[in-house]
């Protein structure tokens, strides 16, 4: 074995984040030094984990790192692994990234909080625990992150136990994750039973093409299990009361970072474990489970009246469309769906962080108390802005990117297989994508613009300790929308390459020759390809932008002289108003797309009260979605 | 709970003296022995653990207050945590891998002291559990305590709201 300092990197970034977690605790009421571990401890792991992406993106190494030394005995991986190839790599970025801006971002945010000092051993346990799901080799190691990680974010729901919608919303997400939870051990157990192993790596190269209905009601368990770790649809009425609930930067975590290590999941499973993806049963299932999330979840925003919910909802709309695009199973699919879900952690982030600023601010996140923040918090308006226009996907920034690779994905998937079902999902990805846009105006009037509130009159920016990390994950935004062939080159495509090519994560595990010897009756994956129908080029986009918006600014200023522009209330007016004088006439969010939603009041009725916040109610939809997916494996899959 | 149910009681008071270091011993015991005999840091950990509970069922939960301090108990969790991290870490130091045994030709098979890194892990797992389950009982302890104003006085706050609003009162 060859020795090199950069192997001993994941396992040292996972430590470093528990090791920071009970230094928290041992310094106790220290403000200070709290702030330092912490700061130091998520630094620290995504210093080490940036240093891991020449020699796995760039190189092509892939890291195996045996705890103790127990390296496979006789073609039997019976020691703990830790397993780093491109897509791990990939995962474990983008989590330590948005950790650490969260994380800087806490440090003033939860200042006004009581019981800050179990803040961040729960918050770096959470970290640690989804660090250690992405880096593992070793199936029961996944579950017990798995278990760490949910308790971690369970409490943290609850962190601001004088709310009690806290409290009820902790309550539900521990019920409704624990059948996540049972479902994962369950499969594992079934797995481990199949395979006398629990090594990721030769489970790899000894289940799949061997699917009787023991291995295929492990692969369904498993696949619930991480769908319910990234709220996918029926799990997603949860999510949208821990965020929330949440402090902020937990919110950011949970939707960014939480749901992530499910499509992970979910991706180990279907594209390596099983490797079941070539059938298009578990590509129909993955792609309708997704279009689901998408549409239902878009809806579900545009009638929320919190911010925090409104997002909630969003966030796991934007899941939908990496699981889509996942479920596709081409190189483009796939290059999308790890795109949009890197954009995703940025923009939601940023997102949650300026929700998080409002909350500072104001104290209330309730969509009609608010409004005409923009004259008060500027720089948080900017923010917010770029987070509303990255989601929404309008060019340049990078949610435009990888949607617009993900409806050339679905589109091609079409053409290739001639099904209308396929042609069916790029529309619904379209309208999606329209919802989303209106509801984030809806929120944008609603919070920043219009007239201001006289009781916001005292609002004011957040203090530059939460302006910089919203910042950094804002020029993100803007870098990965208008570099994205830097980003492809060194992150994506060789993450996509991982995914497809499950040969060499094998053979770095048990040996040379090994997933030869055991893979042969397995078809391979089509090998990826890459190429886009039409051109895209940000550099055009933004100058198309630019010039617009130079219009749009040359015709508002030539009509200023024109205009009232105190919007002063005027007694002539007051005759539209019942004679009365209108003191204060704000157009509150929920007044805008009246029409649009009059005329589907039937559906969103419908929606809006399926959703009926009782815990018993969801756990019915969480048991019955594991009942049909296991049907629905048994019935296609055999 | 009925409130007039007096927890001096003779009986158990004695039940509970005697029984006390026989779970110290045996939690001790199965810590200490856990690489060469079934048990290990875990089970010994809760073992001596129920400790906590005879001195509650003995004493009530002023006799627990006094004799255990909740606080520290707490931060000792932390330090068996963290001092297995650095065990493990033993490994990295040698120039072998994550948790690798770096004292493994220690003592002859069957004896005590023969495993190297494992015992001293096992130790600090036993550590671990020992004050994290004894932790988490003072912590249920006290929520049943707070019900009773004579035994309220020897609350132990669990937050720094609670601390400061105390501070306030006072």
């Amino acid at each position: 074995m060859t020795y090199d300092v950069y192997m001993h990197f994941p396992v040292i970034a996972i430590m470093t984040l528990f090791v920071g977690a009970f230094l928290v605790t041992l310094v106790g009421k220290r403000q200070a030094a709290r702030n330092a571990i912490a700061g130091a401890a998520v630094l620290v792991s995504l210093t080490l984990l940036a240093l891991l992406i020449k020699p796995v993106m760039v190189d092509g190494e892939i890291i195996m790192y045996w705890m103790g030394n127990w390296e496979p005995v006789e073609g039997y991986a019976i020691g703990i692994a830790i397993e780093v190839d491109a897509l791990s790599l990939f995962f474990g970025l983008l989590i330590t990234i948005a950790v650490a801006c969260s994380a800087f971002y806490s440090f003033q945010y939860i200042k006004q909080d009581d019981a800050r000092g179990s803040f961040f051993t729960l918050y770096l346990m959470l970290s640690g625990g989804v660090l250690g799901i992405v880096l593992s080799g070793d199936l029961f190691n996944i579950y017990v992150m798995l278990e760490v990680m949910t308790f971690a974010a369970v409490g943290l729901t609850a962190f601001r136990t004088w709310n009690p919608n806290a409290r009820e919303a902790a309550f539900k997400y521990l019920v409704v994750g624990s059948i996540g939870s049972t479902c994962a051990l369950l499969g594992t157990a079934l797995v481990y039973a199949q395979c006398h192993t629990l090594n990721l790596a030769q489970i790899s190269a000894i289940l799949p093409g061997e699917l009787n209905p023991t291995t295929v009601l492990a692969f369904a368990l498993l696949f619930t299990g991480f769908g319910c770790k990234s709220f996918m649809f029926p799990f997603h009425p949860i999510a949208a009361d821990a965020h929330g609930a949440a402090p902020s930067s937990v919110s950011v975590l949970i939707s960014g970072v939480f749901t992530k290590t499910g499509v992970y999941g979910i991706i180990r499973v279907c594209y390596f474990l099983f490797r079941s993806m070539g059938l298009s049963s578990v590509q129909i299932m993955l792609v309708v489970i997704g279009c689901i999330s998408m549409f239902v979840c878009v809806t579900m925003a545009l009638n929320q009246h919190d911010f925090k919910r409104l997002l909630a909802f969003h966030s796991i709309s934007q899941i939908g469309y990496i699981l889509t695009s996942l479920g596709l199973c081409t190189g483009l699919g796939i290059a999308g769906g790890l795109y949009h879900a890197i954009n995703h952690t940025l923009f939601k982030g940023l997102l949650f962080l300026t929700a998080g600023s409002v909350l500072y601010a104001t104290g209330t996140t309730y969509l009609e108390n608010l409004g005409g923040l923009a004259k008060k918090m500027p720089k948080t308006t900017a923010l917010f802005l770029i987070g509303a226009f990255s989601i929404s996907g309008i060019p340049p920034f990078n949610g435009f990117y990888s949607k617009w690779i993900i409806y050339q994905a679905t589109f091609e998937k079409a053409a290739e297989t001639g099904s209308i079902g396929y042609a069916l999902v790029t529309v619904v990805c379209v309208v999606t994508s329209v919802l989303t846009l209106a509801s984030f105006i809806k929120v944008g009037h609603s919070v920043f613009f219009g007239q201001l509130r006289p009781e916001l009159a005292e609002a004011k920016d957040p203090p530059l300790g939460m302006r910089i990390p919203m910042w950094i994950l804002g020029g993100l935004c803007v870098f990965t929308g208008l570099f994205p062939n830097v980003m492809l080159d060194y992150i994506i495509i060789p993450a996509t390459g991982a995914v497809f090519n499950a040969v060499p994560y094998i053979d770095t595990a048990m040996g040379e020759g090994y997933a030869a010897a055991h893979l042969a009756s397995t078809s391979p994956f089509v090998t990826p390809n890459y190429t886009l129908l039409g051109g895209w080029d940000p550099l055009a986009w933004l100058v198309l932008f630019v010039v617009v918006l130079a219009a749009v600014f040359l015709c508002s200023l030539a009509g200023r002289s024109n205009r009232d522009v105190n919007c002063a209330p005027d007694s002539k007016h007051a005759v539209f108003f019942g004679g009365e004088e209108a003191q204060y006439s704000h157009i509150s969010g929920g007044d805008l797309f009246w029409g649009f939603k009059h005329t589907m009041r039937r559906y969103l009725g419908f929606v809006s009260g399926a959703h009926t916040g009782v815990t018993n109610d969801y756990v019915l939809w969480g048991v019955t979605a594991t009942a049909v997916i296991i049907a629905y494996c048994f019935a296609f899959m055999l | 709970m009925n409130k007039k149910w007096k927890r001096d009681d003779l009986i158990v008071r004695s039940l509970a003296d005697s029984y006390l270091p026989i779970a110290l011993v045996l939690g001790f015991y199965v810590i200490l022995h856990g690489n060469i005999s079934p048990g290990g840091g875990f089970q010994g950990g809760v073992l001596a653990a129920s400790g906590v509970l005879l001195l509650y069922l003995g004493y009530g939960f002023k006799g627990v207050a006094t004799a255990v301090n909740m606080e520290r108990m707490h931060k000792l969790e932390a330090v068996g945590a963290i001092a297995y991290v650095l065990f493990a870490m033993l490994g990295i130091f040698c120039g072998y891998n994550f948790c690798r045994n770096v004292l493994w030709d220690s003592g002859e098979i069957g004896d005590v002291w023969s495993s190297g890194t494992i015992a001293l892990m096992n130790y600090s797992v036993g550590f671990k559990v020992l004050t994290g389950v004894g932790f988490l009982l003072l912590l249920v302890i006290a929520l049943l305590a707070t019900g009773e104003d004579e035994e309220h006085s020897g609350t132990i706050t669990t937050t720094e709201h609670e601390e400061l609003e105390r501070g306030k009162g006072k």
